[in-house]
């Protein structure tokens, strides 16, 4: 130990800066984690929390601002260099060698090599024993010689602990890492960062489930709008202070729709599979569940996807969903979870939100110009995508807007039924805001919504009702009747 | 108020760097001047004029398919086939059914490149890589290896098409003007357009965006086989016989000019006037050097340069 004993830091961040265009997305940020410390750092999508971990983890660089590592000050100039000071990330999509070993993706860093005939060969025993010696250090049963395309989401998670280990890491950065765990794989990991922590190996953990963060960190930082808005050890803010500091205003505030009297049901299906859900006229459905737990293949069934062809019962008449296209027919819009899937970023707005409603704006081969015109500029102008050019292609769009191209392409239509993924993940807070009074307004005017979502605060807000899934199977059923809060929610998911 | 002029400045920058084809175009046009003044003589221009006809006609195919995210190295193949097949057919049974029984076949090619790729989900480089052999074997199969000129050769009417003029410009360049109009106003200015940038943009957004992508995607190699088809058929009216050897390198050619035209290799980018400009520049630059009296031998030394100079200063631009 030399100058961090000193501090007592192992990380120290002061008065970052980050501006991307024209978004802020850190303001004056301060944090510090000790050796042996966990610090977790939580606030709502589009709060900053990325941003500083790219900034840490050296893929950003602070317009303002500095990062000491061990009390010595780093400009890192790319991922090398935070590597090479001893921060390791590890990022929600791991990023392991699949066809290779467990003992050599640990070791991938660190390959053990013996002298054969003047060459430095690779020591497949040494390799073996010291991914055995790390993997057990941290607790971790998993063979060393065993694929990792053979090993689940969870086991993948541990090798690359077990590699930030490998290296001697100073800190450890976890993005939400139980985002997909069940609750048995969720201890497993806990025990992992436990080992980590009593090597005096210093843990930022991301989250933004408040039980994980209560039982396993020693302070908190409150991101909220780029600001750290708050930092509290270990038992000194209470569940419904935290999430008002998240937010910024109290939960179960925003009145989802008022009459609970019987509405017709727009949507009924997948027919005979399970789960079989219902889509109400005026109303939204929410349906929770973690990565894997089957809602976005629900959302994707009922919008016609994968064999064989999905039934469903449309305003009362049965449709067979071929393909997407009988399902745009029918009356359904699909926002799919990651934006990529949803847009063709080489196309400009106006063919993006032309593309799915092409049967209606095109006579055969001929585009009906002024009417497609007349169309997408009074959608740009409604759902407020800035800037309200048409010819603009989405690639050149801030996240938020491009979500709102694809909100608009379904307004653009004769869709009444919207299937949801995700659709506010990863966009600030002014565009969500707006997201969300665009799916109140759509049920107004007589819609229906299904919305999945991972982030149960959303959920319940903006839903009238929730289901709760696991593993491809409803768990739970709420409704403002009943009990409806985030820890009803969760344990009915076993987070 | 500064913004928008800066973006509206930065927006003409974009578009005047689009049109970098165009200008290359026209220096070497200037440069082939310069070296040789028989480069702007009526002869030479014709001539010019014949070679990029036919190279034309397979480029606006390979638009197509590379802007729906595929690939077609069996065009070369298919203009000898159909070049062999138009021959045979017209030699039995006229003019008419030669020239159907050309582009037939080449849509018959076409659209089994595109069963294959769609249906069997098979990369197209490798799909076209093997009908592009399998489809000169047949060729030497059904000819023998011999060219097809019959007794008395192919019908005089068929012949004049090569030669015969309307407005001093051969009625062989004529055929792709119409050609590109056409293919245009369908790519750039109808709902199918739209529907082939967006699958060769993004398969997976244009499928559930209620798109039938494998449709689109099919439907491009069945223009590319039926335009390569077609321009077998023109190459054995200037040839005046069904060459079985004829087409080689046709592909990459075609290829390189649509990529010349600043095309993007990945799908879902490109302009077919650029493409055709890249044509252009590919046929021009061959007929330069040879009024330079380079030896072929460096000709095609120096085309090769060119093509990977142009890509790579076309990935610099877009970064």
């Amino acid at each position: 130990m030399d100058g961090g004993a000193l501090t007592g830091a192992a990380i120290e961040a002061r008065g970052l800066h980050k501006r991307f265009q024209a978004t802020l997305a850190l303001d004056d940020v301060s944090f510090s984690v000790g050796p042996g410390e966990v610090h977790a750092l939580i606030g709502e999508n589009g709060a900053g929390k990325s941003t500083l971990i790219k900034i840490l983890g050296g893929v950003h660089r602070p317009d303002r601002g500095t990062v000491e590592v061990d009390g010595r000050t780093r400009r890192f100039s790319g991922p090398r260099d935070a590597l090479a000071s001893g921060i390791v990330v590890i990022p929600q999509e791991m990023r392991v060698v699949p066809a290779l070993s467990v003992a050599e993706n640990v070791l991938i860093q660190a390959v053990p090599t013996r002298r054969f005939l003047g060459l430095a060969i690779v020591d497949r025993t040494a390799m073996a024993r010291n991914a055995a010696a790390l993997l057990g250090r941290l607790g971790i049963d998993i063979d060393p010689r065993a694929r990792v395309d053979r090993l689940g989401y969870a086991e993948r998670q541990l090798v690359m602990i077990a590699r930030a280990l490998s290296r001697e890491a100073r800190a450890v950065i976890l993005d939400e890492p139980t985002a997909a765990l069940e609750a048995r794989e969720v201890e497993r990991l806990f025990a992992a960062i436990d080992a980590l922590k009593k090597d005096g190996v210093a843990i930022v953990y991301v989250s933004h489930r408040l039980d994980e963060v209560d039982a396993l960190a020693d302070t908190c930082t409150i991101l909220r709008d780029g600001r750290a808005v708050e930092r509290y050890e270990r038992g000194e803010r209470g569940r419904d202070e935290v999430i008002r500091l998240m937010t910024g205003r109290d939960i179960g505030t925003a009145p989802a729709s008022a009459d609970a009297g019987s509405a017709r049901t727009l949507l009924r299906g997948p027919l005979a599979e399970e789960p079989e859900v219902a889509v109400d006229e005026g109303r939204v459905l929410g349906l929770a569940g973690l990565l894997g737990s089957g809602t976005t293949e629900l959302l994707h069934r009922l919008f016609g996807t994968g064999r064989p062809a999905a039934r469903i019962e449309k305003t009362g008449a049965p449709v067979g969903l071929g393909s997407p296209a009988d399902a745009i027919r029918a009356g359904l819009g699909l926002v799919p979870g990651e934006r990529a899937l949803g847009l063709v970023m080489g196309l400009t707005v106006r063919e993006n939100i032309v593309l799915p409603n092409l049967p209606l704006l095109a006579r055969g081969l001929r585009l009906r110009k002024e009417a497609i015109d007349r169309l997408v500029e009074s959608l740009i102008e409604s759902v407020d995508i800035r800037p309200p050019d048409p010819d603009r292609t989405v690639r050149q769009l801030s996240g938020g807007n491009q979500q709102k191209v694809i909100f608009a392409r379904w307004l653009a239509g004769h869709a009444d039924v919207l299937l949801l993924d995700e659709p506010t993940h990863g966009i600030d807070i002014g565009a969500k805001a707006q997201i969300h009074r665009l799916m109140r307004r759509f049920v107004e005017d007589g819609g229906g919504i299904a919305l999945a979502s991972s982030e149960m605060a959303e959920l319940l807000a903006v839903s009238d009702s929730v289901l709760a899934m696991r593993r491809g199977a409803v768990v739970g059923r709420f409704s403002r009747e009943g009990e409806y809060t985030e820890s009803a929610l969760r344990s009915a998911l076993g987070g | 108020m500064k913004r928008t002029i800066e973006a509206g400045n930065a927006a003409r920058l974009g578009w005047l760097a689009g049109q970098i084809p165009l200008l290359a175009l026209i220096v070497l046009c200037l440069i082939a001047s310069a070296l040789s003044d028989r480069f702007f003589s009526p002869i030479n221009i014709n001539n010019v004029l014949m070679q990029g006809a036919v190279m034309t006609v397979i480029t606006i195919g390979m638009t197509y398919v590379i802007i729906c995210g595929g690939f077609d190295l069996s065009v070369g193949s298919v203009v000898a086939l159909s070049g062999c097949v138009t021959a045979m057919a017209m030699l039995e049974a006229g003019i008419v059914a030669g020239v159907a029984a050309g582009v037939a076949v080449g849509a018959l090619v076409g659209l089994i490149n595109g069963l294959v790729v769609t249906r069997l989900d098979v990369n197209p480089f490798i799909a076209t890589l093997g009908t592009m052999v399998l489809f000169r074997g047949v060729t030497f199969l059904i000819t023998g290896g011999r060219p097809i000129v019959g007794e008395d050769g192919l019908p005089e009417l068929f012949l004049d098409f090569a030669i015969e003029r309307l407005f001093g410009i051969p009625y062989l360049v004529w055929l792709p003007v119409a050609l590109f109009g056409v293919f245009h106003l369908l790519l750039h200015h109808t709902a199918y357009g739209i529907r082939v940038f967006a699958t060769g943009g993004n398969t997976e957004a244009a499928y559930l965006a209620g798109v039938a992508v494998r449709r689109v995607r099919a439907s491009s190699y069945v223009w590319c086989g039926a335009l390569a088809g077609l321009a077998g058929v023109m190459l054995a009216s200037r040839l005046q016989s069904g060459q079985p050897t004829a087409g080689a390198f046709y592909e990459l050619t075609a290829i390189a000019a649509v990529v010349l035209g600043g095309a993007s290799l990945f799908g879902g980018e490109g302009k077919l006037y650029k493409s055709i400009i890249g044509v252009f520049i590919m046929v021009v630059l061959a007929n330069a050097l040879n009024l330079a009296n380079v030896h072929s031998y460096w000709q095609q030394v120096a085309i090769g340069l060119v093509i990977v100079a142009a890509a790579a200063a076309d990935r610099l631009r877009r970064r």
